[in-house]
């Protein structure tokens, strides 16, 4: 007796399948997701696609943000309300970004509290809520790829060298996207765990990685499974995008020439020759030339150049020596000389261009991995790192560094260093401090993160009070405050006066960072949207969901008027042409109304179709048996 | 200084190899507050100390309580792990500096603490304004052009030579561990100031060729 088997759910879910973690790439030009499974960490490709989201929001006139690709495809129609690159400013004041700015078509203000905002259609953004956006649409197309709702649990990475107020705008822009951060790790550490070299059990790896607008190197050492940063340094001020501006300027100074300095401050004009100098240089990782070329329609220009890449290689070699500078700082920190690094992870998809390649494999005398796509291998990091988080695995340990020193500022406006650079995460330090006045019962402190040996050098991270001290003669009161900064890289600080036991809490507000009001403005906000992205994301599933099933009755109308009775026939056109009308509208209600009638009207054809298919099946096989 | 106590777990009462967390159980300890660098890595106070096995005790420690494996934990325990975690990558990063677990070694054996006692080993004296002269015609030099001052590169060979020797003094006057209030602490003090000096100008050397490379 043979029987039919049909596939009742397309997208079912292995069964005790261990609860997972997203491990997400936030990256300054793409971001991508992947995920543990079967004992490895995959990329979430949704079919057909390759799971990179291109960092990109466009507002348009009408209708929610688009994010992604179609983003990135509208950015020289309308450049003043595309933004991206948004992971340059996380964290960030305006002052500490006017070069950024000087090259982007989009306008950026700060709010009163000296808050970095980006202007589109009228609206200021924080990067916060746009990299939201981002993190949302990655969930989205993570959900996609999976056939499920994506576990909203993950791992987000970030440049080593990010500071304190970096890595909480992350944290705070995770939150508004409505996920929950279990770690906080850095790319070039992600990134040496996705090659797996803790199947050796003893060495040094540099991991060189430059993204399209930050650069960092980290030297590891690993033995017995245990991953440990001796040393990270960077630039968060160079990546790709900076190669791509000297090909870009080549264009600037010669059409400036012919049509005016006016002419190359114009938003489309900038973004087509960003397009243009980005498409140059990926074609030189090709090819020994490439021409530049550059069209702006509604200014009836076209312009192109050959550009051959020796040209290329010497207008950027500024740029990578800037990187190899770094490499020696780090090996300086890790008290090791180039040729005792045993293995070079290259990171970033920067990481393609010769260039960098031959002078990497030059300076440490060693011929770099490239096996992983160097846009793909921190997301897999990402995701080794998040099955560790949810106790898939106890065999491998990654101990992290800070990359920057914390100190608070003296009298004079000198540093006193609180926690060194490259000190293992989570790390604490505890100071006594006392008061210089009688009857003093506040202590303002300064805290600032940085190499320089003044205050104004370095970088503020917050200013804090602390209140509270009981009356009592100078210098007899003693504070201890203890400085945390957790395996994320993020500070707290908290207080005690020893001889009361009184004790303080302090949350230090970073100086470019949200508050927690302003993350929960945010959230609600976030939520809003997210009903409206629901209502959009289920009129678009209805459609294609009608859309199948107007295909499939009509490639079987004729089977369906030589078995059904007049009575469902009429039922089932009926409902076909209700269904594609409802499939031009908008109105969700309508669209599932429709849908609902359409499937039940269509229930006899189902069983007539099934009933062939059974005989078929049937005759086949007694056809086959004899 | 007393020697270490063995402490039995909260949870098991097994005997405590560490005190941040029980490697029978795998229960995450309260620390005290007066637990020193030593106790925490388990160790009896020593100026003595194999490097490996300190690495050892570092990355096995870290297995029972680094943050990463309390990823699905409770708020409470997560925040112990995170703390003792902190605490032992504290007391590894004092242990493993040799400058900085003598200093600490003095000051808890009575010694004079730097701020007493700033002197540094007769030997010093003369050279050190040798050394500083050096040093700050090097770095002059190198603010206003990009040539290398060669005595600079002899100068490190000798000040890591000198390194060398202060260690060994050191070691000679901390191992084994003088007595509470010895006169060797005195001695051991004015080494380290010798030391901090040394490494404070190797730093500076370091730090000329770095920005020499990266002048070019």
């Amino acid at each position: 007796m043979g029987y039919v088997e049909l596939n009742v759910l397309n997208n079912a879910v292995p069964a005790g399948a261990a609860p997972a973690a997203l491990g997400i790439d936030l990256g300054t030009t793409n971001s991508l997701a992947a995920i543990w499974r079967d004992g490895r960490p995959v990329v979430l490709r949704p079919e057909g696609r390759s799971g990179l989201v291109p960092s990109v929001i466009h507002f348009p006139e009408q209708g929610p943000p688009v994010v992604g690709r179609e983003a990135r495809d509208s950015a020289v129609a309308d450049p003043r309300n595309t933004l991206f690159s948004v992971k340059r400013f996380m964290g960030r004041g305006l002052a500490d970004v006017t070069q950024e700015l000087a090259s982007l078509p989009y306008s950026a203000t700060q709010n009163e509290r000296g808050l970095i905002q980006l202007e589109a259609r009228g609206r200021r953004y924080s990067p916060e809520e746009l990299s939201a956006l981002i993190l949302r649409k990655v969930h989205d197309v993570a959900s996609q790829a999976l056939g499920e709702p994506a576990p909203t649990k993950c791992v987000i990475t970030v440049p080593a060298y990010f500071d304190d107020a970096q890595r909480q705008s992350t944290r705070d822009a995770a939150r508004i996207a409505g996920l929950d951060v279990l770690r906080i790790v850095n790319e070039p550490t992600a990134a040496s765990l996705a090659y797996g070299l803790d199947q050796r059990d003893k060495g040094h790896v540099a991991v060189f990685d430059l993204g399209g607008g930050t650069f960092d190197v980290t030297i590891l050492s690993i033995e017995d499974g245990v991953f440990r940063v001796l040393a990270t340094h960077g630039d968060t001020h160079l990546g790709g995008d900076d190669f791509d501006q000297r090909l870009a300027d080549l264009a600037r100074t010669d059409l400036a020439a012919q049509h005016g300095a006016e002419f190359v401050l114009d938003p489309a004009f900038q973004q087509a020759v960003r397009q243009a100098a980005e498409h140059a240089k990926i074609q030189l990782t090709n090819d020994p030339e490439a021409e530049l070329h550059l069209m702006v329609p509604h200014k009836r220009i076209a312009w192109r150049r050959r550009v051959t890449r020796t040209e290329f290689e010497a207008r950027t070699a500024d740029l990578v020596e800037r990187t190899i500078d770094s490499c020696r700082r780090a090996l300086s920190d890790a008290k090791l000389q180039p040729g005792q690094i045993d293995e070079v992870v290259l990171v970033g998809g920067s990481t393609r261009m010769p260039v960098i390649r031959r002078r990497v494999a030059e300076f440490f005398g060693r011929v770099p991995h490239t096996e992983h796509n160097p846009d793909e291998v921190v997301a897999l990091g990402a995701a080794v790192q998040a099955n560790i988080l949810m106790g898939g695995r106890r065999d491998m340990l990654l101990l992290d560094v800070t990359p920057l020193s914390l100190g608070l500022e003296t009298m004079g406006g000198a540093i006193s260093k609180i926690l060194e650079r490259n000190s293992t995460v989570p790390c604490e330090a505890t100071e006594g401090f006392t008061t210089y006045a009688d009857d003093q019962t506040g202590i303002d402190f300064h805290i600032v993160q940085g190499e320089r040996e003044m205050a104004q050098d370095c970088r503020t991270l917050g200013r804090f009070k602390l209140k509270g001290i009981p009356p009592m003669p100078a210098g007899m009161a003693r504070v201890a405050v203890r400085f945390h900064i957790d395996a994320d890289g993020v500070l707290t600080v908290s207080a005690k006066e020893q001889s009361t036991g009184a004790s303080a809490h302090i949350d230090v507000q970073p100086m470019h960072g949200l508050t927690d009001a302003e993350v929960e403005g945010m959230l609600k906000a976030g939520y809003a949207n997210a009903v409206d992205d629901f209502a959009a994301r289920r009129v678009a599933d209805l459609r294609t969901e009608i859309g199948t099933m107007v295909l499939a009755t009509e490639k079987h109308m004729n089977a369906a008027h030589a078995g059904l009775d007049k009575e469902s026939l009429l039922d089932l056109a009926d409902a076909l042409a209700k269904a594609k009308a409802a499939a031009l509208g908008n109105d969700v209600q309508a669209l599932q109304r429709a849908r609902d009638e359409f499937e039940r009207a269509a229930l006899p054809l189902a069983a007539l179709l099934m009933n062939n298919v059974a005989q078929k099946a049937l005759m086949g096989r007694s056809l086959g048996d004899m | 200084m007393s020697a270490r106590r063995v402490l039995p777990c909260s949870a098991c009462g097994a005997p405590l190899e560490t005190p941040v967390a029980c490697a029978a159980c795998g229960a995450v300890q309260e620390v005290a507050d007066a637990a020193t660098p030593f106790d925490v890595l388990g160790l009896e106070p020593t100026h003595a100390l194999d490097e490996r096995e300190l690495r050892r005790r570092l990355t096995s420690f870290s297995r029972l309580v680094h943050p990463d494996f309390f990823g699905t934990a409770d708020a409470a325990t997560r925040e112990r792990a995170e703390q003792n975690s902190a605490r032992l990558n504290q007391a590894f990063d004092l242990l493993s500096d040799d400058a900085r677990r003598a200093d600490w070694l003095v000051v808890h054996l009575g010694g004079p603490a730097e701020s007493q006692d700033r002197a540094m080993p007769q030997a010093f004296l003369v050279e050190v304004l040798d050394w500083n002269e050096i040093l700050e015609e090097a770095a002059a030099a190198a603010r206003s052009s990009s040539d290398v001052d060669p005595r600079v590169d002899a100068l490190a060979v000798e000040l890591t030579e000198r390194r060398g020797a202060a260690q060994q003094a050191l070691r000679k006057l901390l191992d084994p561990l003088p007595e509470p209030g010895s006169p060797r602490l005195t001695a051991a003090r004015r080494e380290l100031n010798g030391l901090r000096y040394l490494d404070r100008a190797l730093r500076q050397i370091e730090s000329l060729r770095l920005s020499r490379a990266e002048r070019r």
